[in-house]
């Protein structure tokens, strides 16, 4: 069915700004580069944070709205995710995301699971780019409800019992989680800084469901450093510290290494190394960092 | 940034002499103002007439310029431009604020004029960097502007 969401996307691609402006009243009047990127979770932000920024190009008299395809090309997963986002007035967000991870080594190979991230984020104050003789970030609050499909084609592992993330150990197969982030561009250095705070329970981001008999949420820190460095191209870094509550997990610490490009406005794409250390790795006995290839096409305005 | 270069008494001669010279260098490169830095006068003039040929082709805007004095827009806009980059230039003009008092600028506006100056530097070999230093002085205006 992958094809057809690479169609609508596509289809999207004739959403051109004069047309957006006289069908939607949206004004695209946002800089190239600034209307952010959609991060794995589908929120405006990097590729595996949510920044502080509304997603897309409308500015506080208007709205935007964007799409993304991603795939992310792991060792023995991959995980493809697609979504819409909307940001209306600069300042509330709205994203629905769907995640489909599959084995694709080990003895899990042939395992699905999925599941559906709806996301809501609201901007409390201050402006990423226009204070610059400020040091106060744009700051936002964020909400993500996450929602598990449960496991697909447990019987080709041998496992066709295996339906629940709660069968690995997780307390549930539904939970919320909520975000805290500050996003500063430093215009005089090109550089973009985030910091976000989440409060988690999600197991690998709520793929292996949520927390466990004995955990449940925690504080985690995730941040993005970019350096812009022209009006199309950024380069940057990113760290996510994940929670580890599943005893059939030894859940590490997300990073990536990343290029943005923006080549027309309304079209971005976004490669990255990533590394999402360990997966399962108790079960599969590949202790090994799950690192790959990450690769988003985002289309928007 | 400024450096106080005091030598102490008893400091042997060839010590003063380097410590003067570094001091001599580190001031000549404090010194060097992003007016100079981007090329001076001419440059940025040549930034502005580019920028209003930019400007008054981009439907976004310019009609927003029709009742505008261009020669004289040019030459307040490069005399702001030269006076917050640290040129040796007084900003003869209108506060921002009033300037645009009736104009009901919106960000939209003021963004695509933004994005307009920034193709203009490119047109004139501005490094990207030095445009961004020059946009990190404009951009606390919009508070000014955008109303």
């Amino acid at each position: 069915m992958r094809w057809q969401h690479l169609l609508w996307v596509v289809g999207l691609l004739g959403t051109t700004p004069a047309f957006a402006q006289s069908w939607f009243g949206a004004d695209e009047g946002k800089l190239p580069l600034t209307a952010g990127f959609s991060d794995v979770e589908g929120a405006g932000g990097g590729g595996l944070v949510p920044w502080a920024t509304i997603t897309g190009y409308g500015t506080s008299d208007s709205w935007g709205a964007n799409a993304h395809l991603t795939t992310v090309q792991l060792k023995d997963f991959e995980l493809s995710a697609w979504g819409v986002a909307v940001g209306a007035f600069d300042r509330v967000e709205l994203s629905y995301t769907k995640h489909t991870l599959d084995a694709t080594g080990t003895a899990l190979d042939g395992l699905r699971v999925q599941q559906d991230v709806y996301g809501l984020k609201v901007k409390l104050f201050g402006d990423a780019v226009y204070n610059q003789d400020s040091f106060i970030p744009q700051v936002a609050v964020g909400a993500e409800y996450k929602r598990h499909d449960g496991i697909d084609d447990g019987g080709s592992v041998g496992l066709p019992g295996l339906v629940s993330p709660t069968q690995l150990g997780a307390k549930d197969d539904s939970s919320i989680d909520y975000y805290l982030a500050a996003t500063k561009v430093f215009l005089a250095q090109s550089m973009l800084v985030n910091l976000t705070a989440r409060y988690t329970e999600a197991n690998q981001f709520g793929l292996l469901g949520f927390g466990s008999a004995t955990e449940d949420y925690s504080v985690e820190i995730e941040t993005t450093v970019a350096y812009i460095l022209n009006r199309k191209l950024a380069f940057g870094a990113e760290y996510r510290s994940k929670p580890d509550n599943l005893a059939a997990d030894e859940e590490d610490a997300a990073w990536d290494v990343f290029v943005a490009w923006t080549p027309t406005r309304n079209i971005s794409l976004v490669a990255a190394y990533v590394n999402l250390g360990s997966i399962l790795a108790p079960v599969t006995t590949q202790d090994a960092d799950q690192d790959g290839l990450y690769a988003s096409l985002q289309v928007g305005f | 940034m400024r450096m106080t270069c005091k030598p102490q008494r008893g400091a042997i001669k060839h010590w003063l002499v380097t410590l003067a010279l570094v001091c001599f260098s580190m001031g000549a490169h404090a010194e060097a103002s992003l007016y100079e830095q981007i090329g001076g006068e001419a440059k940025f003039r040549a930034v502005v007439d580019e920028l209003v040929v930019v400007m008054l082709s981009d439907e976004r805007i310019n009609f927003t310029f029709a009742e505008t004095d261009m020669p004289k827009f040019k030459q307040l806009l490069f005399e702001q431009l030269c006076n917050i980059t640290g040129g040796p230039c007084k900003y003869t003009g209108r506060s921002m604020e009033e300037s645009h008092a009736k104009l009901k600028s919106t960000n939209a506006q003021f963004n695509a004029l933004a994005e307009d100056l920034y193709i203009a530097f490119d047109r004139h070999d501005v490094p990207y960097r030095l445009q961004n230093k020059v946009m990190a002085l404009l951009a606390p205006m919009q508070r000014d502007i955008v109303k």
